[in-house]
């Protein structure tokens, strides 16, 4: 919290901003252009955008393979990449957002993933970008997950997730996609996908059978761990992490149950037990319910 | 305008953000202990910077010094933010990083006809303009950038409503609560706002707010507020400040619109449909 380290980096943030400027590369963010063609990628962090972008990326663009080389010129996060540059991408769009509500945002795929897999994950994620240290306690981790303290711009888990759902979940601009149903059936989940782009603004996707396996096994844990091996240098998002820590990790649903302790895991049902349960996240805590997903579809 | 002074507006953002000179908006750095006066336009925001700045200073709020009591996000850099009362007003959508709001909302079929004469006022659309038109664009969010990037009236006040309703440090006023009895309404505010609120200091906070008193401080500093400067002077900023003013000013079109587009959380916001229900609308937005 030191005050000179806070306005040395205020300075040279605003210079770097400048510098941008100046050159018209600006990062999009907040600020990106929006077309009302685009779709938008949304959701918490560390709950399968790139994953979901891995997949879709390789669905859409057939030539050749997605990797995290060319995955920003395909389907493109809004933070490290200039607005001109995302201006300059064919039509439509699809955008990577972790936004909380934007209402400006035309078409938006919301990707939700179960809060208690989310904080082990955004736990290591905040190892990896040295927010805290190796040994830094899980247990005090999770309430300033719960607070949301580590990218306050976005939210707690809880304002992200409900800022969508609570004023868009009607809208037929808009599909809720669980991670859960992602890795239970990804090629079904897939389709679901496709038939929400194709309603929007994309043209028709090919999504044979052959098409869709070829996509899921372009975007397996496997192959991304591989290929973060040899590109997590030269990608925006990681190259200024810890690269003795993966950004793909497990890629596992419900591994909440053996690696967060109980007082964990109550502590997150009781701050969002009503929200987890409506969108299927039973809680551990009422045993009638049982953690497993069932095959009902969410409303979309 | 734009089109006009490309390459030097460019250069301008360069140096204003080189020197820290863009105003703050979304961009604002939030502290822990911040009050957020945020609403729709039109929906008694800038009354309530004169409620709220009187109550709280002790000198009394003007249009020329209200920028320094109860500042705008948009108008001052973040830097000059930072020394000044951090009682803001904004008109942001939901954010989540704003730890305490007073959340001002409206009937929008006055927000309808109020924004309407302002988008006269600042020549956002011509004299003659159809009212049914301006409103089918504004329930749509296609009047004028600044507008529709906050979202539809009903965006806006379900982003923030289902978001903090019930929570500490949320509280949802009604214009038309605060317009009937200001008094009750500043009393059930002042903890929120961590204040003495005596009568006396409340009644003078409602005085030196009244419609009346804005209007002839309007005639004198309008040329000299950001917000009126250059606009036409032949229409008020600080209008009617009435309540239920669209039954004479909106058509039976617009009113269906709007109570069509928004009905469901007009109703829940205790705003009394008169056009017909249909069957349960499906949600449908453009």
């Amino acid at each position: 919290m030191a005050r000179p380290k806070e306005n040395l980096n205020r300075v040279v943030g605003a210079l770097s901003q400048a510098g941008r400027v100046l050159t018209g590369r600006q990062l999009a963010g907040r600020g990106v252009t929006v077309y009302p063609d685009d779709v938008f990628l949304v959701s918490y962090p560390r709950s399968g955008n790139t994953w979901t972008r891995f997949l879709l990326g390789n669905l859409i663009f057939q030539k050749d393979p997605v990797t995290f080389s060319n995955i920003e010129s395909r389907i493109p996060e809004i933070y490290f990449n200039p607005d001109r540059e995302l201006r300059a991408l064919s039509r439509p769009r699809m955008l990577k957002s972790h936004e909380c509500f934007q209402p400006q945002y035309p078409h938006v795929i919301y990707i939700v993933r179960d809060p208690r897999d989310v904080a082990i994950s955004f736990y290591h994620h905040n190892v990896k970008a040295r927010n805290i240290p190796d040994d830094y306690p899980m247990t005090s981790f999770v309430p300033r997950f719960i607070e949301g303290e580590f990218d306050r711009k976005f939210g707690s888990w809880r304002d992200n997730v409900l800022s969508w759902t609570s004023v868009r979940g009607d809208s037929s601009n808009f599909m809720l996609l669980r991670y859960e149903e992602m890795k239970r059936d990804t090629a079904r989940a897939l389709l679901r996908v496709v038939e929400f782009l194709e309603r929007c603004s994309f043209g028709k996707i090919d999504s044979s059978p052959k098409a869709l396996q070829r996509a899921i096994d372009l975007s397996s844990p496997e192959r991304m761990r591989a290929l973060e091996k040899q590109e997590a240098g030269n990608w925006v998002l990681t190259k200024s992490t810890r690269n003795d820590k993966p950004f793909v990790r497990t890629a596992r649903a419900g591994g909440w149950k053996s690696q967060l302790a109980p007082e964990s895991v109550e502590m997150i049902e009781s701050a969002w037990g009503e929200l987890m349960e409506s969108l299927g996240y039973g809680s551990s805590l009422r045993k009638a319910t049982t953690p497993e997903l069932s095959n009902q579809e969410m409303p979309s | 305008m734009k089109q006009k002074a490309a390459v030097p507006e460019r250069v301008r953002t360069v140096v204003d953000k080189a020197l820290g000179r863009t105003p703050a908006g979304r961009g604002l750095t939030v502290f822990p202990d911040d009050i957020f006066l945020v609403s729709y336009f039109r929906s008694g925001s800038t009354w309530s910077r004169f409620l709220f700045g009187n109550l709280i200073h002790k000198q009394a709020v003007t249009f020329t010094n209200m920028n320094r009591l109860v500042p705008i996000i948009y108008e001052l850099p973040d830097r000059e933010l930072r020394k000044l009362p951090r009682i803001l007003k904004s008109h942001e959508c939901f954010d989540p990083r704003y730890p305490r709001v007073i959340y001002i909302v409206r009937d929008p079929r006055d927000v309808a006809v109020s924004f309407y004469y302002y988008n006269l006022k600042v020549r956002v659309i011509p004299d003659g303009s159809p009212m049914d038109e301006f409103v089918e664009r504004w329930v749509a969010a296609k009047v004028v950038g600044y507008a529709d990037r906050v979202g539809c009236w009903e965006d806006h006040v379900l982003s923030w409503v289902r978001l903090r309703q019930g929570k500490p440090g949320f509280r949802l006023v009604r214009y038309e609560d605060l317009l009937a009895d200001p008094v009750k309404e500043l009393t059930g505010l002042a903890s929120l706002l961590n204040i003495e609120a005596t009568p006396e200091r409340i009644e003078r906070a409602v005085q030196l707010s009244s419609a009346g008193h804005m209007q002839s401080l309007e005639k004198v500093q309008s040329q000299k507020w950001v917000a009126t400067k250059g606009t036409r002077m032949d229409i008020p900023f600080v209008r009617e400040a009435k309540a239920g003013g669209w039954k004479k000013k909106l058509s039976a079109p617009a009113v269906r619109m709007i109570e069509q587009a928004w009905g469901r959380t007009m109703k829940e916001l205790g705003y009394e449909l008169v056009t017909e229900a249909r069957p349960e609308p499906e949600l449908v937005r453009s």
